[in-house]
């Protein structure tokens, strides 16, 4: 027997086919293809817009304000606020464009007109054929993703002094690590599953966006609770930094119960302060936050999350798709 | 190197959970290789459900099938197959579509038959499949199917969408084409016109069961139409029998001689299937190439016994 040939050959076959497939899905997916490019493209240079220009008038006008002593309130810090908000939503939603085009045109549209089963009497096998309808626009959506993560992270450094967004503000949040490429992919893998378990356009499009609809929506809620929050106590819980997430706040009573009283909380002197704590029979202040330095735990454990469910997304679309077709390989 | 084609064993496929949902049900046949086979039945036969089990599109519920000796899987790269309503995809070009099926597969792809397919119908190979008529769309999936050289080619319903003449014209390439490379060729049609004279097996199907299966010469010369004074057909068989006044015309299996009185003639292919179509209850019956005969069902129509029983379509030929 020459097993050890014929494994080189299959090898071999195998790359100059999934070549040959790659070059297929480009072709077919060719516009989506252009969308995302012309996508990309355009938030960055919405971006650089945004930081050049807008955020330039923005930084004079800080300047300006500074020398008039501080308070004073300027329209193009404003404009440039709205900007980078604008582009960051932009950013942070595109996963849901994904999902609608994965749900309908990936897969879905395959199955509805039979061009998946074209496919699969070529000579690919299905999972090789979904394997490479993941692979590819997977490869297109990191790369895009995280070209716009990096763009997104330097404006937003670059112009902390005049941008009024903060760290634990749901869209720069997701935007300035990997969580927005996971989100991308996970849309990119419920649109596939969606498409291959209902067979039609338009209800896996349906299906799709509404999955990565609640998931964006579930993690913005539940993110906070993925990493153990910070407790403050005495002054240090009343005169946080502006930087912190607040997530609750209160004094803790003399039988050691915490109350919602925030009536200690805007007293500056230590004097006032300790008068303050013994008029309302309060033994201690506490506050429950996640400083500044807790974005990269939530974050990651946010993106860890959005990627566990891709996975399982995956996993259900290859055994579906080996169930329905009974191929094995 | 296997001689059979494709070959089921009680194959049966549901579809959803619905209870008497089967398309296909105790599917059992065996086709040799380098037939033209028809596939024959009434909508909602089990014909595309049969063809898309041997494509490998579909795993079956119970039973299995083999093809060109393996699973349908393994067998990907040497068959082709044409779905009824022939995908294509509407953005690519006729030359792009030839193309994806060169890159999709490398190993057998031959440009020069699906570029002669498609050039004989006079296509433009810049135009987009989603501008091509019914006729044309067939004629690119067609040449894709052939452009992959296969073993064996499975066909649904295809020249439902043709003119006469390119049926015709493109029939003839088709044939002439797997004769030439000893192609298999299943077809399927509810059109049993659109098969005559170019098919040498045949499968009916009805309700999701198999009616006849077998060399095609066998099938119609284990049949005979009979025509005389009402009477007792026994021993035979009767598939099918009309009665006009004092004259019945049956066809039947004939066992044994037939008697004195009947007028006999040959019937044919339509008459063949036309009869079966008519009388569900039919048993069934399955040739082997040996030509020996199994006839299903207790005794037929003529003992008196109703056939609803259909679970003895077994091809004892093929099960050995």
């Amino acid at each position: 027997m020459t097993t050890t040939v014929d494994t080189t050959a299959s090898t071999t076959r195998g790359r100059v086919r999934l070549h040959g497939l790659t070059g297929t899905v480009l072709r077919v997916h060719r516009p989506a293809l252009l969308v995302w490019c012309a996508y990309v493209v355009g938030t960055v240079g919405w971006m650089l817009w945004v930081h050049y220009v807008s955020g330039a008038r923005a930084r004079a006008a800080q300047d300006t304000c500074r020398g008039q002593d501080g308070s004073c309130i300027d329209f193009d810090m404003f404009a440039f606020g709205e900007g980078m908000s604008m582009v960051g939503t932009f950013v942070a939603y595109a996963s849901y464009a994904v999902a609608a085009w994965a749900g309908a045109s990936l897969t879905g549209r395959e199955l509805e007109h039979g061009t998946a089963h074209l496919a699969w009497t070529q000579s690919v096998t299905p999972t090789r054929w979904l394997t490479v309808k993941l692979a590819v626009p997977a490869v297109a959506l990191t790369v895009g993703t995280t070209v716009l993560m990096l763009v997104y992270r330097w404006i937003w450094s670059a112009n902390e002094e005049v941008r009024s967004d903060d760290w634990y503000y749901s869209d720069p949040f997701v935007n300035r690590g990997p969580a927005v490429v996971a989100y991308a992919l996970c849309a990119l893998a419920v649109g596939a599953l969606a498409g291959l378990a209902l067979k039609r356009a338009l209800p896996a499009l349906g299906t799709a966006v509404a999955f990565i609809v609640c998931l964006h929506l579930y993690l913005d809620e539940r993110s906070i609770t993925l990493w153990p929050t910070k407790t403050l106590t005495g002054t240090a819980a009343s005169r946080l930094p502006m930087s912190a997430n607040q997530l609750e706040l209160g004094a803790v009573t003399g039988s050691g119960a915490r109350i919602n009283d925030l009536t200690c909380f805007d007293v500056d002197a230590d004097a006032d302060y300790a008068r303050c704590m013994a008029d309302n029979g309060f033994t201690d202040l506490y506050a429950e936050v996640h400083p500044q330095s807790h974005f990269w735990p939530l974050h990651l454990m946010t993106t860890g999350v959005i990627l566990a469910v891709t996975a399982l997304l995956v996993l259900a679309s290859f055994h579906l798709l080996r169930r329905r077709t009974g191929g094995t390989s | 190197m296997t001689d059979t084609a494709i070959e089921t064993a009680a194959l049966g496929k549901r579809f959803g959970w619905r209870q008497g949902g089967w398309a296909l049900r105790d599917c059992t046949l065996r086709l040799p290789v380098g037939r033209v086979c028809a596939v024959v039945g009434p909508n909602g036969a089990g014909k595309s459900t049969l063809l898309a089990h041997a494509a490998g599109l579909l795993a079956p519920t119970e039973g299995g099938i083999s093809v060109l000796g393996t699973t349908p899987s393994a067998a990907r790269e040497r068959m082709a197959y044409v779905a009824q309503d022939k995908p294509l995809y509407p953005q690519l070009t006729v030359a792009e579509t030839l193309r994806m099926g060169a890159e999709l597969n490398p190993r057998r792809w031959d440009a020069a038959v699906a570029g002669r397919i498609v050039e004989e119908g006079g296509l433009d190979l810049g135009s987009k499949i989603r501008s091509l008529s019914g006729g044309q769309r067939t004629r690119v999936a067609l040449a894709l199917a052939l452009g992959k050289r296969p073993e064996l080619l499975l066909l649904d319903e295809p020249m439902a969408d043709l003119d006469p003449l390119a049926r015709h014209q493109l029939m003839g390439t088709l044939l002439a084409d797997s004769a030439d490379h000893g192609t298999t060729v299943v077809m399927s049609s509810h059109v049993v016109a659109e098969l005559e004279g170019s098919c040498d097996h045949l499968f009916l199907l009805g309700g999701g069961r198999v009616r006849l299966a077998g060399p095609l010469d066998a099938l119609i010369a284990a049949h005979t139409l009979v025509t005389g004074p009402t009477g007792d057909l026994a021993p035979h068989t009767v598939v099918e029998s009309r009665t006009t006044g004092r004259q019945i015309t049956a066809l039947i299996r004939p066992e044994g001689r037939i008697a004195a009185g009947w007028r006999t003639a040959e019937p044919t292919l339509e008459e063949l299937v036309l009869a079966h179509l008519r009388a569900p209850g039919a048993p069934a019956l399955t040739l082997t190439d040996e030509g020996d005969a199994h006839d299903e069902g207790d005794g037929g129509t003529n003992s008196g016994n109703n056939d609803g029983e259909t679970n003895g379509t077994r091809t004892r030929g093929a099960s050995v």
